[in-house]
């Protein structure tokens, strides 16, 4: 047989092929109605609660795993309702009793959730290492009833427990036969999954796939497929969004103004107090920065109104700390409210710190770097050398991590931002002793912090609790190792068919999107 | 003045009055001096402090103020400009420079010296030569850190084994010619030999090459610190104003604009220039003009 090839059969032959292409649904150009199409900054790096970082790794489980309750939209208050506990109920302050929901079924056939699973996911990163244990600082232990029912006992009255640790990070049920049988723990392959969508496939920093769970007996989400594209550029992912490439997407705070001159033709932006929380982190125990003269000398020459204006376009206001004012526990006002940069050179006169050099370490994205070359100017003005570190996401969270080396020992300056959770306590907690070479980059250690961090655990009073906050972040500030930056805006741009959902700590919950 | 002097006198004579008779050649001195010139009288004639902030005034468009318009944190664009003419030329001509002395010399003892160490040569240059220029690059900034003297450590790291081939390969043409066989016959040391009459006859060349790589040098310099990995803010670096326009595209498109423009029009200078220069150092071109 003789094989020919001119260019009429060369076009039909595309053509038909083209068109078959697109017939196909996974090859379709767009994938509106069963596809849901989000934009994430970065790829996962762990899905067993254990050891979650952020972002991609909190919304996969979110997805493939349950966890008893579950929070909805930050726009409408974060409010809580069960999700694989059919009831909840405080038995009294300390008890917590639950049921579980019929119809929860590992995959693999590992058979049912359980309340043993519960049990094992909670007990096991309780009083561990994991940057989660503080969920769990006051759980005893759970008690297993039966297979569906258990009581949580907590080692002394605490109500925010339901909002702090069930909901997500550590709150996310993993199955107890299926971890084991992997060792104990994983990272980036779920050994049984059991909420509303498994995972399909992971092209590493690209995409990830995600299908409806066909034996999930809940409440139906309303696509069959999620699509998570990996794209860390935020100019870049605009682009694609205005292309159709995505249903959702985060946008830098620029975008903002041009975004309500004139919006891409069917979409919608949010724009919202988010409870994202920015600080540069002044190391106390780097070399240069044992004095507090020279801390007191960075705060008052920090220009704060420069940042909100170059970085966020005056959308935000100046944080006073790291509790978000939308709690009704955040303090009045920063102790240092006004740039001082008199003050600031005569601290560092007398401090004998004339001419200092310090490092400043920032992400490479462009808020992070605006952030940094306005702290840079600004520090200037008082004699202080700043030389910026770009550092991309994987050093730099390397860069105050204990078990990277003793790096973290003597790192400077650090630009830094945390999502936020719902009680004030999720946001405070990162600053105690416990978290020195975790989170807590700045090495804070202060007693008197620790004590009012475990009263206000307990303490039920609101107004006794603003107290002990507003004191805590005063502290915080007379150390002389933080600078409060700002509540960062949240934007983002979606399909305007789309009702997206936000949770409490600025990611989107795809099992609660749908469509209008 | 010797007659020796007078006929090189006559031959730099006759070179710039070629490059001057040639559009493409005249072109690029012209846009490299007017650079050159911006780098040098930077001080004098940027009307701004390129690294002063003004954040009220952002993103302003070109204006009888701002000729050029004004960036992220209102800083003057058109002084950042020529402020950034000095750091991408001050790079460019100093890691070119001693990748071009590097080469020259390693070349000519190559070229000349003993069997065994032209091969040994031989090998270190086409080992460098085989890493490839972005990765080798990407690693030794991670090693080092970013910063103007890792950059100019790269460039010179990446740039020298294709000088030193270039000028090893015009040193063992010319070491069997008749002219050196003679000096060596009435008795002329190597250091003589080396440094009268081969280096004379192998520059031309390697000149012609280094103005070739200055443009690639610039732009490679650009994109190192449009990913953070060159020279560090606020230096105003070409590169780092266009990554910083790119975070504003949408918003402030003037800026990435601006920042592009000295970027091409330097490339294509050196590379208009080099070209000049190659054809009127070209031997057989050197007989078609002055002939």
């Amino acid at each position: 047989m003789q094989w020919t090839t001119d260019r009429r059969g060369f076009l039909t032959a595309a053509g038909a092929g083209f068109a078959a292409a697109a017939a196909l649904p996974r090859f379709a150009w767009t994938a509106e109605g069963d596809t849901l199409r989000l934009r994430v900054t970065a790829d996962f790096q762990v899905l067993d609660p254990f050891g979650i970082i952020g972002e991609l790794d909190d919304i996969i489980p979110r997805c493939t795993n349950v966890t008893l309750v579950r929070l909805g939209d930050m726009r409408e208050g974060n409010p809580l309702r069960n999700w694989a506990a059919e009831t909840l109920e405080w038995i009294d302050g300390t008890r917590l009793a639950f049921t579980l929901r019929e119809g929860l079924n590992w995959t693999g056939d590992y058979g049912p959730v359980t309340a043993a699973d519960v049990k094992f996911s909670f007990e096991r990163i309780a009083g561990s290492d994991s940057a989660w244990a503080y969920q769990f600082e006051k759980l005893k232990e759970v008690e297993v009833i039966d297979d569906r029912n258990g009581i949580i006992h907590l080692t002394e009255p605490f109500a925010p427990f339901t909002v702090i640790a069930l909901p997500y990070y550590g709150g996310h049920i993993v199955c107890q036969k299926a971890v084991e049988a992997a060792g104990g723990s994983y990272t980036t392959d779920i050994p049984a999954q059991c909420g509303p969508y498994l995972m399909e496939a992971w092209e590493q920093n690209q995409k990830v796939t995600l299908v409806a769970n066909p034996d999930w007996t809940g409440e139906k989400p309303s696509f069959a497929r999620v699509e998570f594209y990996i794209v860390t550029d935020d100019q870049a992912a605009q682009l694609a969004f205005e292309a159709d490439a995505f249903d959702f997407t985060r946008v830098n705070v620029g975008a903002a103004a041009q975004f309500k001159g004139a919006m891409p033709e069917g979409a919608a932006l949010i724009e919202a107090a988010s409870t994202r929380y920015a600080w540069l982190t002044i190391n106390m125990n780097a070399e240069p920065l044992k004095d507090i003269r020279v801390r007191q000398a960075i705060q008052y020459a920090y220009d704060g109104e420069a940042v909100l204006a170059g970085a966020y376009d005056g959308l935000v206001q100046r944080s006073t700390g790291v509790v978000p004012p939308s709690s009704g526990y955040a303090r009045a006002a920063n102790l240092i409210a006004t740039r001082d940069v008199e003050k600031a050179r005569a601290l560092l006169a007398e401090a004998g710190a004339e001419g200092i050099e310090l490092n400043l370490y920032a992400l490479t994205d462009g808020t992070s770097q605006t952030i940094a070359q306005i702290v840079q100017a600004s520090l200037a003005e008082a004699g202080i050398t700043v030389n910026i570190q770009p550092t991309e996401d994987a050093a730099y969270w390397a860069l105050g991590d204990k078990t990277a080396g003793e790096g973290y020992k003597s790192i400077e300056l650090v630009l830094m931002n945390f999502a936020g959770g719902i009680d004030p306590t999720e946001n405070l907690v990162w600053f105690r002793p416990d978290q020195i070479g975790v989170y807590n980059w700045s090495f804070f250690d202060n007693a008197e912090y620790e004590s009012l961090y475990q009263a206000s655990m307990t303490e039920q009073d609101s107004d006794k609790r603003r107290a002990m906050f507003n004191r805590m972040e005063d502290l915080m500030e007379e150390s002389g190792a933080f600078i409060f930056i700002c509540f960062e805006p949240y934007l983002a741009l979606h399909d305007a068919t789309l009702v997206p959902v936000i949770l409490a700590d600025g990611h989107p919950d795809p099992v609660s999107f749908r469509l209008t | 003045m010797s007659c020796a002097d007078e006929t090189s006198l006559g031959a730099r004579r006759g070179i710039g009055r070629a490059l001057l008779a040639d559009p493409m050649g005249l072109a690029g001195l012209v846009i490299v001096v007017l650079f050159l010139s911006m780098a040098v009288f930077a001080p004098w004639i940027a009307p701004y402090d390129p690294i002063a902030l003004d954040v009220k005034a952002k993103f302003q468009t070109p204006s009888a103020a701002h000729w050029a318009g004004t960036d992220h944190l209102g800083r003057d664009l058109l002084s950042r400009i020529i402020w950034g003419a000095r750091l991408a030329l001050g790079i460019a001509i100093t890691s070119v420079g001693i990748a071009g002395g590097l080469g020259l010399i390693l070349g000519l003892v190559a070229g000349y010296g003993p069997r065994w160490l032209d091969g040994l040569l031989v090998l270190v240059f086409d080992s460098m030569s085989s890493l490839p220029m972005i990765f080798f690059a990407l690693a030794v900034i991670t090693v080092l850190g970013p910063g103007t003297a890792t950059l100019i450590l790269v460039i010179v790291l990446v740039s020298f084994p294709a000088y030193a081939r270039l000028i090893r390969t015009q040193t063992l043409a010319l070491a069997g010619a008749d002219f050196i066989l003679a000096e060596r016959v009435m008795g002329a040391g190597t250091a003589r030999i080396l440094l009268r009459h081969l280096l004379p006859n192998v520059t031309g060349p390697l000149v012609i090459l280094l103005c070739m790589d200055i443009p690639v040098v610039i732009m490679l310099e650009a994109g190192l610190s449009y990913l953070n990995l060159g020279v560090k803010p606020p230096a105003p670096s070409w590169g780092n104003m266009l990554s910083e326009g790119y975070n504003a595209l949408r918003q402030a498109p003037h800026v990435v604009v601006v920042a592009g423009i000295p970027l091409v029009l330097a490339t294509l200078g050196f590379t208009f220039l080099g070209e000049g220069l190659r054809d009127v150092l070209d031997p057989r071109g050197a007989g078609r003009r002055w002939g």
